[in-house]
């Protein structure tokens, strides 16, 4: 009855739009019951029960796992074609797909059931990047939680990093948040507070140091980790094709740049750049990070790294090529005339953060008994008292204070001194579960509202994935931050925060999965134009598009087509653009030959859809499945043959091609035909995402062959390209509104949307639907929902 | 208004001077181009014997044939460089100038220098400035046996007179445009190497009517343009070896230093790399085939000097893949009439249209050159550009 009941309010929810009105998991009883009767219950109902196996008694409560798993099994045999046996009656492509789709379906809401199911206590762990934003707004200390050796990677599902069901605790995890408490706090509160002083090295003028890409240059010595100002004085010359030169910190150790930025200054007119950041211990060099790395044997050593005029600029014919023949620099290329830095820098921010958390008194050898002593652990209390509340996010109960005062205690009768003894505290708090897992509920009682606390934290880790702050804090104290007007006065004080930028970041790239992106290194030779910078450029494109429409408040139709995008100088090139001339991202117009516009043609999206080599017809189809619509299809059957390469002494032929030869096998074509139309709407983009009408084939013979992007979804309704296509979504506004919501909230409330939560979304979406699914209405209606305060 | 009387008369002139104008323009020399092969043609013919080489720079210098002139008494030596793309013969093969001893004569089709390396051979002092040569650029350089040779010239014996060390020859075959192609008389003595089948022999193995190949050198009789045999192949067998054994010289040379080259197109890329088209020059059919051969697809390229010198050219390379291999028919002297396009990933500053370059296949080793040869600075570079006359 259970099952039946959750795909009875299924179906409304999954086949309400429009496009994929067919593509709803079949009815059990209409159906897959028959399917069973015509081609499984011959051999496994009662009687037989061929293998010890019965399907007409197999219970559909798929949340329990043992069902789930044996409903797996079911979907597994027939998805191999395995059953029915080859020598029985063998069922329609499309009779299967149903099946398989039914079977699907309920062992992928059934999982969800199981990952959102909550006791009277819920633990959900911070992710790292949540845990780096935690001990920066705790204690003003830049921790870099992604750093080799800093904190384990957190597994996603669907691109969410913060799902609780998912961030599980190991021995690992334990170790790391030890020792990364130890650096933060050591960082906070030093021996000694370092002072910031300042270094500068110049160039032997009139010559200027000549950095081209792949060279490093200067010495930036950070012997205390903190915060940073360099100056650089230099001119910054594009290529000859109006690439920008991208001046960045190259981190020896690490081996990568970092902190890095697009400068354009005329060789006459040198500029200084100023760049401000977060430096751990090590050596750090200017370098250019265009591509065209030149470091090969010994030729960099025969290329001469000073100038003082380009135009006299004579090489050495074994060094490098840095320009045409006609004199123009190949190369973007930094001029440096000088630069200096500064730091550790200690802001007066950072400071306030610390106030309060330490005590002042640093004597030590003071006998346990005497008063200065007692003060000074009085002074600790308080100090603890503070630091737990704020580090726990709630107030710190007296029994909790004194466990941890004990610390001290015991530390400093162990003949440490005072500091050592407390910072052995304050550890203990930062490595204590209170602190890296948002806690949700009561031991005592059962109850599906947050407090104030609860809600404080959640609001403040959905929109700046971090703590509270003071004001949050107090609200929650007070006891009325549910309370609607408080509530949103909050949400538009936190939302015009610069933190906000966090959650246009975070979020967006958890939703559209852009963690994928690079994660197959293109083929440096059939991409030889990709670089890591372009590669970053592709992510900020599509965290500053949403960041555009978050902040103007603009309709989410906008993710599916616009008429502009966010671009920097590498994109408009990679775009084939016209050129900016300005470094930075800027909203730009789109005209129709850019052939841009939406989410769907950004290249981040096309090329984390791809695999490096080719672009991914059906990786593209599940992608808009997933992040369009919602709806994870079924997962291949096993043992499928992948594409082959095209054979030399065959035609060339797309990969469409390939995959509809494919697709005519009935196990695979019951699936393809729903995924494969959302994909070749995009084959017009390669695996780069750039625009093309012809698809380069390896091998084979002939002329490449042209791109073929229409299509007809399964209702029958055609599209001719990309643009047709994106028609057709937003023509279904409201089925995209619901799949975002069901994101958004799957990224705030940290678990993954189960039936149960289908209809307070669907009421969200139907709110923000009159203000035209704008979408700062959207996140305010969503946070003052009655599904956003509910454990 | 101008009168039209007036404008036929200004017609006519402009008329008469664009005539002249092109008759004299025709009548200059040509002058090579850096990227463009320089036609034969136009070229002048030049013989002497081969008195002085610069074997590192590709540079000598030739005694010229005597004239009704003083030159032979008060004349200097023509000091002549290489064009870089120049193509020396000797026993019948390519061969490099060092294969040509000292005391051979030769015959060369000379340019005057092209632009820009007018100063490459310094001027003649001014005492002897009456016998300036403007043609001091070779295009090719042959001794006799390979110059008659390859225009399908030989010599009948006619007579031989061992005492008085006189051999009567005759031109038999094609006869050459340049060069001796009457009757003559050489001198021939004992010091003469006969060659016999792949043995040297003596005089007496000379036959009247046998048909021969000689080179020819000094004599006293020099200033009257008379010649003295120094080395005589007697039958087709010796001429076969002699061609041979020059031939392995030239391809041995050629895998180590590296087949030359110089660059029609630089297409760079912004992003690191590029293609570049170049032409090889006339090298031996074996290296040709090691290119067409070529399975890794890592034909390196090294940079060189309008003398064909390179740096340190088996680290200073850049390797490549081939793009495109192309051919053209009846190429021009000095060309092997075969064209690679190759993509690199990385660019060397010497990469540029009209520039010399070595090429190497993968399936040659590695050779470390000499020291001499390799320009090692700058100052090396600057030093080799000029030819520094020895006397």
């Amino acid at each position: 009855m259970k099952a039946q009941f959750v795909i009875g309010v299924l179906l409304p929810f999954v086949v309400q739009s429009a496009i994929l009105a067919e593509d709803g998991p079949a009815d059990f009883t209409t159906t897959v019951q028959p399917f069973f009767a015509k081609y499984c219950l011959r051999c496994h109902d009662a009687k037989k029960q061929e293998g010890k196996f019965r399907l007409d008694t197999m219970s559909r409560d798929f949340t329990d796992m043992l069902v789930a798993q044996r409903w797996g099994e079911v979907l597994f045999r027939v998805n191999s074609g395995e059953m029915p046996p080859k020598d029985e009656p063998q069922p329609e492509s499309a009779e299967l797909g149903e099946v398989a789709e039914w079977i699907s379906t309920g062992i992928n809401e059934g999982r969800a059931a199981r990952m959102a199911r909550r006791g009277p206590v819920a633990h959900y762990r911070l992710s790292r990047d949540e845990y780096a934003n935690t001990v920066f707004d705790l204690l003003g200390v830049h921790f870099d939680a992604r750093m080799p050796g800093a904190l384990n990677e957190d597994p996603r599902w669907h691109g969410f990093d913060r799902i609780g069901s998912m961030l599980t605790l190991s021995p690992s995890h334990v170790d790391r948040y030890f020792q990364a408490a130890e650096t933060v706090l050591d960082q906070a509160f030093p021996t000694q507070q370092p002072t910031a002083a300042k270094t500068r090295q110049a160039a032997s003028a009139p010559d200027r140091w000549l950095i081209y890409p792949g060279l490093h240059h200067g010495n930036i010595n950070v012997r205390t980790p903190g915060l940073y100002r360099i100056r650089i004085q230099l001119s910054a010359v594009p290529s000859f094709k109006g690439r920008l030169a991208r001046l960045s910190l190259w981190n020896n150790s690490l081996k990568r740049a970092e902190v890095g930025r697009d400068v354009r200054a005329s060789e006459d007119e040198p500029t200084i750049v100023e760049i401000e950041a977060w430096l751990p211990q090590g050596g750090f060099q200017l370098t250019n990070e265009a591509p065209g790395k030149l470091d090969d044997g010994p030729t960099p050593s025969a290329t001469f790294k000073t100038v003082t005029r380009l135009k006299d600029y004579r090489p050495n014919p074994t060094g490098y090529k840095l320009f045409t023949h006609d004199g123009k620099s190949i190369f973007p290329l930094l001029i440096v005339d000088w630069f200096e830095y500064e730091g550790p820098i200690l802001t007066e921010e950072d400071q306030r953060k610390r106030e309060g958390l330490f005590p002042v008194g640093q004597v030590s050898n003071l006998p346990a008994d005497s008063k200065q002593m007692q003060d000074l652990l009085k002074e600790a209390r308080e100090c603890l008292n503070r630091f737990i509340a704020r580090a726990w996010r709630r107030p710190a109960a007296d029994s909790e204070v004194d466990r941890y005062l004990k610390i001290v205690e015991s530390e400093l009768a162990a003949g440490e001194n005072f500091r050592t003894a407390s910072l052995a505290a304050m550890t203990a708090v930062l490595t204590s579960k209170n602190f890296y897992y948002i806690v949700e509920g009561s031991p005592a009682a059962e109850r599906d509202r947050l407090t104030d606390w609860e809600l404080a934290s959640r609001l403040s880790f959905f929109l700046w994935s971090s703590m509270p702050d003071e004001e949050l804090f107090e609200a929650a104290r007070k006891g009325d931050l549910h309370k609607p007007e408080v509530l949103k006065a909050q949400l538009q004080r936190m939302l015009a925060d610069r933190k906000i930028d966090r959650f246009t970041s975070a979020f967006p790239q958890q939703w559209l999965q852009l963690h994928r992106v690079g994660m197959f290194p293109p083929d440096p030779e059939l991409y030889p134009d990709y670089d890591k910078w372009l590669e970053q450029s592709m992510v900020r494109e599509t965290t500053g598009f949403f960041g555009e429409v978050f902040s103007s408040n603009l309709s989410i139709r906008e993710f599916l087509s616009s008429d502009w995008t966010v671009v920097n100088s590498r994109l408009s090139m990679h775009y084939g653009m016209t050129l900016s001339d300005q470094p930075g991202f800027h909203r730009v117009a789109l005209r129709p030959d850019d052939h841009r516009g939406g989410l769907l043609t950004h290249a981040s999206v096309l090329s984390l859809t791809s695999d490096g080599t080719r672009h991914r017809p059906v990786h593209r189809g599940v992608w808009v499945s997933e992040a369009i619509f919602g709806r994870t299809p079924p997962p291949p059957p096993p043992n499928v043959e992948p594409l082959e390469p095209t054979p030399s002494d065959k035609l060339k032929a797309t990969i469409r091609d390939q995959l509809e030869a494919h697709a005519t096998h009935s196990t695979c074509a019951s699936c393809h035909r729903k995924i494969d139309p959302l994909g070749f709407a995009f084959d017009n983009y390669d695996a780069i995402g750039r625009w093309r009408t012809t698809e380069f084939v390896a091998g084979g013979q002939g002329e490449d062959p042209p791109v073929n992007a229409s299509g007809s979804f399964s209702d029958g309704r055609t599209y001719g390209g990309p643009d047709e296509f994106k028609q057709l979504l937003t023509s279904d506004l409201d089925r995209f509104a619901t799949a975002f919501i069901e994101h958004l909230a799957t990224f705030a409330l940290r678990r993954v949307m189960t039936i149960d939560d289908a209809a307070r979304i669907k009421a969200i979406a139907q709110a923000g639907k009159e203000d035209d699914y704008r979408l700062r209405t959207l996140v305010e209606q969503f946070v003052t929902s009655d599904l956003f305060q509910r454990r | 208004m101008i009168p039209a009387t007036k404008r036929l008369l200004a017609i006519l002139l402009f008329l008469f001077a664009s005539s002249v104008f092109a008759r004299a323009q025709d009548q200059q020399d040509y002058v090579p181009e850096a990227g463009k092969f320089a036609p034969v043609a136009k070229s002048r013919y030049i013989a002497g014997e081969l008195v002085y080489i610069d074997s590192v720079n590709r540079r000598g210098g030739i005694r010229l044939e005597g004239d009704e002139k003083s030159r032979y008494h008060a004349g200097p030596v023509h000091w002549f460089a290489l064009l870089p793309y120049a193509t020396v013969w000797s026993n019948g093969a390519l061969a490099e100038i060092r294969d040509i001893p000292i005391g051979t004569h030769v015959h060369g089709y000379f340019f005057v220098p092209p632009k820009g390396e007018e100063d490459t051979i310094p001027p003649l002092p001014e005492h002897q400035k009456q016998f300036t040569i403007p043609h001091n650029h070779a295009v090719s350089l042959e001794d006799d046996f390979s110059f008659y040779q390859r225009r399908g010239q030989a010599w009948k014996v006619v007579s031989i007179d061992a005492e008085k060390e006189k051999i009567n020859v005759e031109p038999t075959g094609t006869k050459s445009k340049d060069g001796i192609n009457t009757p003559y008389t050489f001198d021939i003595d004992h010091r003469t190497r006969i060659w016999k089948s792949r043995r040297l022999s003596d005089l007496t193995d000379i036959q009247v009517g046998a048909t021969v190949q000689l080179n020819l050198g000094w004599a006293q009789g020099w200033g009257d343009r008379e010649f003295r045999v120094g080395e005589i192949w007697l039958d087709d067998e010796s001429r076969r070896f002699a061609t041979e054994f020059q031939r392995r010289m030239h391809v041995r040379y050629e895998r180590q230093r590296w087949s030359p080259a110089w660059i029609d197109h630089v297409e760079a890329f912004d992003f690191g790399g590029g293609i570049v088209t170049l032409t090889l020059f006339e090298v031996d059919q074996e290296i040709i085939d090691d290119f067409r051969k070529e399975k890794n697809d890592r034909i390196a390229v090294a940079v060189a000097e309008k003398t064909l010198r390179t740096w340190f050219h088996r680290a200073d390379r850049k390797f490549c893949k081939l793009v495109e291999w192309k051919e053209v028919d009846n190429p021009p002297l000095g060309s092997s009439g075969i064209q690679l396009r190759l993509k690199f990933v990385e660019l060397l500053a010497g990469y540029e249209p009209g520039a010399c370059v070595r090429v190497k296949c993968d399936s040659w080793k590695f050779v470390t050159m000499p020291s001499e040869e390799r320009l090692k600075s700058r100052a090396d570079q600057e030093r080799s550009a000029k030819m520094v006359l020895p006397w």
